[in-house]
């Protein structure tokens, strides 16, 4: 048991480029941090650096109270599940569960009971022990990797991207076992990932990366509801955020530049009068008016997802999706008006895509 | 094969017998040679049909020697030949795995020279580099040992190389697994990467014990005593006299002998042999 701690970290490769830049968050001890961002963000770097796979060009990653810049991988007490399993083929899964506690030189009867309650935990019988690697389905050898971190006992675990090579089904079944599996062992975790979604349902503490720094850290629900930036609420959430070009006229209002107006909460946003802005509204907290004066919606297609629909078309301008559930009757006719609390609209700054 | 006609099957079946009788056919006239007297066999009156003289002609070349020049007996030349070539085998695969695995897995200074000073000596097989080779062996002592007729032999660049070739394709996240599970760069050698290659070293061992076996310049150099002569220098011997009829019978009954430990090394490792040069096993 442990927390991480980073503390201005950066990672710059001999070439110049500079993957990390400055990242710094705290990870309480028994938390479930995910790391999530695009595709070369920084994230995998980053958690290989707290692994101790990449050296840290400048900051400190401590895990516990011990700064662990200089340590070797296999000192830090932790444990990692690669994105393609990285088990050993010519090992039987007993041996790959086993081969970190036998080079740590536990004693036999010891490693027996730890694999052995490892593989209870993750419901793999003997027989499945004995096989090898390649025997196995994907599922499995992701089982498997997960039970050569834990009989390791390890003060961390770090994943990275461990379900991307699953078939979406699996990938939801193994995100809910990862979950249950880190309530109980109570272990502290940092998880990486793109998949917004797996983020938001593993998450104690989710970091938004982007293009190497940290964009927002917090719970998930509290990202999701109050985005710091353009980027953190256009990446969480699918559908994603819509987002409106405007310019406020009056507080409460925004003058959109393809026609039209919003209004918004003057409480939460006080932004000058005349500042650019983008208006951003979340496709489930929209609904379609009987009648009013709503801003037009041009409809150009419906996705029935079962679950509900997903309405899109186009506002002043600019792509706009309506989430809609399932209770309401696909909305009929080219046009429609849009009913959008003022709530619901969350303004950002044209220009450095700040939350105002 | 995808398709399964009976036409093609039988047509594809001759064509693989005849290029089999074609291989097989000399090696057969070789061990009929064998067993017959000089006489037949210098008149000309060599049939197909296997002689009496089987049992004479061997247990000549085994226990009395091989003929009037050399006075060895053939099972002393396969020992040579059979140290000789193991040695060579291992110790190449040896010193190719250790060196290909400091190539790909660490950074030191002039690594890439030292990859392509090892690249370098494939130009330089030793038939070019022959006299040099010669005088350090025998400038060492090294004249008539096995050291003499095996160590020159040994330092390989393709072995190199095609271990470097596999080390590649090995995911790194093994190793990065590996050393999280604490095992240092001799254990993860040992543990992961030894295992692994398995294959490679197999297919490897076949190529350079045939390699070794089928030495004759070398070992011809390097030999003066007629106990540490090879089985490919013993043929050359019976067969190259001087105002006497050559045993052609006795040097087939040798070339037959000869033949049988790789034919045996082929057969037992072919398995292996032939995954290793196939299978990519990941």
């Amino acid at each position: 048991m442990a927390s991480v701690l980073l503390d201005r970290v950066f990672k710059t490769y001999p070439g110049g480029f500079t993957a990390v830049k400055g990242v710094s968050f705290a990870v309480p001890d028994g938390g479930f941090c995910v790391l999530v961002g695009p595709s070369g963000c920084g994230k995998s770097t980053l958690l290989r650096m707290i692994a101790g796979l990449e050296t840290i060009s400048d900051g400190a990653v401590s895990i516990g109270d011990r700064v662990v810049n200089k340590v070797e991988p296999m000192d830090r007490d932790i444990a990692m599940v690669f994105q393609n399993y990285a088990l050993y083929p010519h090992m039987s899964v007993y041996d790959n569960m086993a081969y970190g506690l036998r080079n740590l030189k536990t004693p036999e009867p010891e490693i027996r009971a730890r694999v052995s309650e490892a593989a209870r935990i993750l419901e793999l019988d003997d027989d499945m022990l004995k096989r090898k690697p390649r025997q196995l389905s994907g599922g499995q050898r992701q089982r498997v990797a997960m039970g050569r971190a834990i009989v390791r006992k390890p003060a961390v675990f770090l994943f990275d991207e461990p379900l991307s090579n699953l078939d979406a089904k699996l990938r939801v079944q193994m995100r809910i076992e990862i979950r249950k599996l880190q309530r109980r062992l109570k272990t502290t975790s940092v998880y990486v990932t793109h998949d917004q979604l797996e983020a938001m349902t593993l998450a104690d503490m989710l970091v938004v990366m982007n293009a190497g720094r940290v964009e927002q850290v917090g719970a998930p629900l509290e990202l999701y509801e109050r985005p710091a930036s353009v980027f953190v609420a256009g990446f969480l959430g699918s559908p994603p955020m819509n987002f409106l070009d405007g310019m406020i006229e009056k507080p409460g209002l925004v003058r959109l530049s393809g026609g039209g107006e919003l209004a918004y909460d003057p409480a939460h946003f006080g932004p000058p009068l005349g500042a650019e802005v983008k208006a951003g509204v979340r496709p489930e907290r929209v609904t379609f008016a009987k009648e009013g004066a709503g801003l037009s919606f041009a409809l150009e297609l419906v996705e029935e997802l079962g679950l509900g629909q997903l309405v899109h078309g186009r506002v002043a301008g600019n792509d706009f999706t309506v989430a809609l559930p399932a209770s309401h009757n696909a909305p009929s006719g080219e046009t429609q008006k849009l009913a959008i609390l003022p709530d619901a609209v969350h303004l950002f700054d044209r220009k450095t895509g700040a939350r105002l | 094969m995808v398709e399964n006609r009976p036409f093609g099957n039988i047509l594809a079946h001759l064509v693989l017998i005849v290029g089999v009788l074609v291989i097989v056919f000399p090696v057969y006239m070789a061990f009929v040679a064998s067993t017959w007297d000089p006489a037949t066999i210098a008149n000309g009156k060599l049939g197909l049909l296997p002689g009496p003289y089987l049992v004479e002609n061997y247990s000549r070349i085994l226990f009395e020697g091989t003929g009037r020049t050399t006075r060895a007996h053939v099972d002393t030349m396969l020992f040579n030949s059979f140290v000789s070539a193991m040695i060579i085998a291992t110790g190449k695969i040896a010193i190719s795995l250790i060196s290909s695995y400091a190539i790909v897995y660490f950074r030191f200074p002039f690594r890439m020279v030292a990859f392509w000073l090892i690249f370098l000596t494939l130009m330089f097989p030793v038939e070019v580099r022959i006299y040099p080779t010669y005088k350090i062996v025998a400038d060492l002592g090294l004249l008539d040992t096995y050291t003499g007729l095996s160590v020159p032999l040994i330092a390989s660049a393709t072995a190199t190389l095609l271990f470097r070739q596999f080390f590649m394709t090995v995911p790194d996240e093994l190793l990065e697994a590996a050393k999280i599970d604490a095992a240092g760069p001799l254990r993860f050698f040992k543990d992961v990467l030894l295992p692994l290659s398995r294959t490679n070293i197999a297919a490897l061992f076949v190529i350079l014990f045939i390699y070794g076996w089928n030495q004759y310049l070398w070992p011809l150099l390097i030999t003066t005593r007629d106990d540490m002569q090879t089985v490919v220098i013993g043929i050359k011997k019976i067969v190259a006299v001087q105002d006497a009829l050559t045993e052609w019978q006795l040097a087939m009954a040798t070339a037959i002998l000869a033949m049988l430990p790789p034919v045996l090394v082929v057969v037992v490792m072919q398995k292996l042999f032939v995954k290793g040069l196939v299978e990519t096993e990941k």
